[in-house]
């Protein structure tokens, strides 16, 4: 099906340029584009710092607590869960696709881990196991796998666009979360550890998150895997002819975009202490919000790391600084949401942008 | 009264460069003109001022005997021009009875009549002769049912005359055939037809004059009777037929094992019954018009399409391509014709383009660094003059069409290919970077690669290729050799 669906496109697309003749050839060449098209550049980073060091400031002036040791720690651990989902995320989109199911995938593993360890007959849910915690542990990680592997199948091989398939997936899982929950919050024992403990002053979860910066650096810039990515977002069609294994590579990107949810679950889980059915709604707006407010491109084919961590860290300080100024906890959701529409708005300009002098 | 249109004086410039240089045209009810001319000669230009898409800049249009110096695409249409181009134009998931009546259905009070769509379908297609179900799907018809369905709305539309814009490209022989009946039926209720082609064989099938234009004029006018091939030939090509050379020939000793070949091989309705061999050292050419099919068998060298009959060999053994990956491993390295679709990425840098094929050699336990790919695209930078900054990070984007596909060609000595395919390879590139190709082609030849060039362009088949096998219609019908390979035989063969 995928070898159909690329090579009818190669059969219409000779089809178009045979026809243009040659009194439009010389208009083939496409003008210099300039500063366009360099995958993420550098002012454009810089225009994000400014923007969280302008946030940042802002913050401190106009609230006594933002700019203590203790928030500043606060804000790394809220975001440590955003950034550990963001980078393969921007993996993701940057090979063209997205996974909005990381909420569901978040929860769901949560609850999975939650119900494994409860102890049978005294929790409410009949599918209470009772299993020791690393079992539980295990199960759970293996489960938020499986859903990454359905989303993986659903785009590659019955060609499911991303949007639909992560649709579908988060409607499905978000809906057997409260199965296995049977509707309650499930509560767990003596799994505080991932969360809250602390090591020389930052807590686990904060860790992870560099970890998983780090690791994504590198393979975005320097693995062929990475690099890949990038091929197939600018052209998924060149990236097959070039033998690129496109359906793989984007498998490898769901999975690791549910493995990472996953994790961002269990955090949750261990800091709360138990898994609710409503937790992590709305996760995956943060996610998508930090991912392409960082320069990663809707269309495929640009974006970085380093812009993606600069906008999870002005989405994090934009929630702490307004929570510390008493705005309401609903108004954030509505800044939330602004952000998004703003940073799509001007991923949309900037496509337009190159596409109109290429 | 029967419909007259004469075109006189046309001319049109485009950027300032004049390309009609005062045409006459004559199209008149009951008969079928067919305008004739290569690429570039200006028949599009003209028709579409005749329709009223373009204006001219100097002449008129005459419609029954009033003068248009300028018409808009709404007088013509109300005149009763119509074009029916070679891209459909139609509602693909509509019935063809809404399609007929598409943009003026039938209505009540603004309730569409569903009865008055039909009964207007059934009319014009029975008029026509034809069977096609009203209550189809447009989608679901056979190319040629599509085009027919595209004629009856215009028709429908009380078109008087029917401009066709190389018909048969997208269709099977049998599907032609019909087509030319019905071209025929309408011509005797009538209709005036002109009829855009470069195949000389529809040209005494279907028309009764014919009117050849060259570099924007019109080098021969005269009833189809009292022509014949050769004459119509020369006038399309003139005096360019002696000014492209011929290669030199490979210093290799070409050897008789084939590094590709076609065994009867066929696919669906693209082409069938092809046999052809490509060997180590030489530059060989397919030649064949758009739908001739030559396109899909150069694709299916490189798993792009699958045989559906007959047999693909590499390097002497039957082998079945899954997919371009496949190929590669196979030591083929291929080069669409849609280089922007297909093969370059725009946004991403110069030395990428180069290595990507090669990143299994280059990557170290899956790494790769900028500099490995710098010195990839260092290698061969210079050897196929490819004009870049020296920048490894510069955008694909910012190159030239030319020199866009030098880095592709790139690609693939860097990946070390023996056997290469190349779709179109010079489209949209310019005179010097089109010889910096066909000299690389023809070096890399001389070092024993295999290269079939798949072309619609006989000069380029004349000037880069040491065989040319000629392609019309899904099959191979002929294979021109050393002094015969000239653009009069490509063309007389393909016209055949």
């Amino acid at each position: 099906m995928a070898d159909d669906e690329l090579s009818g496109g190669i059969g219409r697309a000779a089809g178009e340029v045979l026809e243009t003749g040659s009194a439009t050839n010389e208009a083939v060449a496409p003008p210099p584009m300039g500063r366009r098209g360099k995958g993420i550049s550098v002012p454009e980073t810089a225009a994000l710092f400014l923007v969280l060091v302008a946030l940042f400031a802002f913050f401190t002036i106009t609230s006594k607590y933002f700019f203590g040791p203790d928030n500043l720690v606060n804000i790394f651990q809220n975001v440590a869960r955003i950034g550990i989902v963001a980078c393969p995320a921007t993996l993701l989109m940057i090979g063209g696709q997205f996974d909005l199911s990381v909420g569901s995938i978040a929860a769901f593993t949560a609850m999975l881990m939650a119900v494994m360890a409860a102890p049978v007959g005294i929790t409410k849910t009949p599918f209470a196991m009772g299993l020791p915690l690393e079992a539980a542990f295990v199960i759970a990680v293996l489960g938020a796998l499986m859903i990454g592997a359905i989303n993986a199948l659903s785009v590659t091989v019955f060609r499911i666009n991303a949007l639909i398939t992560t649709l579908g997936t988060l409607a499905i899982f978000r809906g057997l979360t409260k199965v296995l929950g049977d509707g309650q919050t499930i509560r767990i024992e003596n799994f505080g550890d991932l969360g809250i403990t602390r090591v020389l002053g930052l807590p686990i979860p904060v860790y992870i998150f560099m970890s998983v910066v780090i690791v994504s650096i590198i393979v975005l810039r320097y693995t062929t895997y990475g690099r890949s990515m990038y091929a197939i977002g600018a052209s998924p069609t060149a990236a097959r002819l070039a033998g690129i294994r496109t359906n793989r590579a984007i498998a490898i990107g769901f999975l690791l975009s549910a493995g990472a949810a996953g994790m961002a679950g269990l955090i949750l889980l261990s800091q709360v202490g138990g898994a609710s059915v409503n937790a992590n709604t709305g996760f995956e707006l943060q996610v998508v919000t930090a991912v392409v407010l960082g320069g990663a491109s809707l269309a495929g084919g640009r974006g970085g790391i380093t812009g993606t961590i600069i906008a999870v860290l002005i989405v994090g300080v934009l929630a702490n600084g307004l929570i510390q100024l008493g705005v309401p906890s609903f108004w954030i959701e509505v800044a939330n949401g602004v952000l998004l529409l703003a940073a799509v708005g001007f991923d949309q300009l900037r496509i337009r942008l190159t596409t109109s002098t290429a | 009264m029967t419909f007259e249109l004469r075109a006189r004086e046309i001319r049109k410039s485009f950027g300032g460069v004049e390309v009609l240089h005062g045409v006459d045209l004559d199209a008149v009810g009951g008969s079928v003109l067919a305008l004739l001319g290569e690429n570039g000669a200006g028949k599009s230009t003209l028709v579409k001022i005749i329709a009223g898409d373009y204006q001219a800049d100097a002449g008129a249009v005459e419609v029954d005997g009033v003068s248009y110096p300028v018409l808009s695409p709404r007088q013509a249409r109300d005149l009763g021009v119509a074009i029916i181009f070679q891209e459909f134009q139609d509602a693909g998931t509509l019935t063809v009875a809404e399609n007929i009546s598409l943009g003026r259905i039938p209505n009540n009070h603004g309730f569409v009549s569903w009865r008055g769509v039909r009964d207007r379908a059934r009319k014009i297609l029975d008029q026509l002769q034809v069977d096609i179900d009203p209550e189809a799907t447009v989608g679901s018809l056979r190319v040629g049912e599509r085009q027919i369905v595209e004629i009856a709305r215009s028709l429908s539309g009380s078109a008087r005359l029917l401009i066709l814009d190389e018909p048969t490209a997208a269709l099977s022989h049998v599907e032609a055939q019909s087509l030319f009946e019905f071209v025929r039926r309408l011509r005797d209720q009538g209709v005036a037809i002109i009829y855009i082609t470069h195949r000389l064989d529809e040209v005494t099938a279907v028309a009764d004059r014919v009117q050849v234009l060259r570099d924007g004029s019109t080098s021969l006018l005269t009833r189809v009777a009292e022509t014949d091939r050769r004459a119509m030939i020369e006038a399309m090509i003139g005096r360019r037929m002696a000014e492209v050379g011929r290669p030199t020939p490979s210093t290799y000793l070409v050897p008789d094992r084939p590094s590709l070949a076609w065994r009867d091989a066929s696919m669906g309705r693209a082409f069938s019954g092809v046999t052809l061999d490509v060997r180590p050292g030489e530059v060989v050419g397919l030649f064949g018009k758009l739908g001739s099919g030559a396109a899909e068998v150069g694709e299916s060298a490189f798993g792009i399409h699958q045989l559906t009959g007959g047999s693909l060999e590499v390097g002497d053994k039957p082998t079945v391509l899954k997919e371009p990956v496949a190929a590669i491993k196979a030591g083929i390295g291929f080069l669409p014709a849609d280089r922007k679709a297909g093969g370059a990425f725009l946004v991403r840098p110069v030395a990428e383009n180069v290595a990507i094929a090669n990143w299994p050699n280059l990557a170290r336990m899956g790494m790769i660094s900028d500099r490995v790919e710098a010195r990839a695209l260092k290698r061969w930078r210079d050897k196929l003059s490819i004009r870049s900054r020296d920048d490894p990070r510069q955008t694909m984007g910012t190159l030239s069409g030319g020199n866009q596909q030098k880095v592709l060609l790139a690609r693939w000595l860097e990946r070390d290919s023996r056997s290469l395919v190349l779709i179109e390879p010079t489209r949209g590139v310019d005179v010097g970077a089109r010889e910096d190709i066909y000299r690389s082609l023809r070096e890399l030849a001389s070092t024993g690669a295999a290269v079939l060039v798949v072309t619609s362009d006989y000069e380029e088949a004349v000037q880069v290729a040491d065989r040319v096998y000629v392609m019309s219609k899904g099959s191979v019908v002929a294979e021109l050799r050393g002094d015969d390979v000239t653009t009069g035989q490509l063309l007389a063969a393909a016209g055949g």
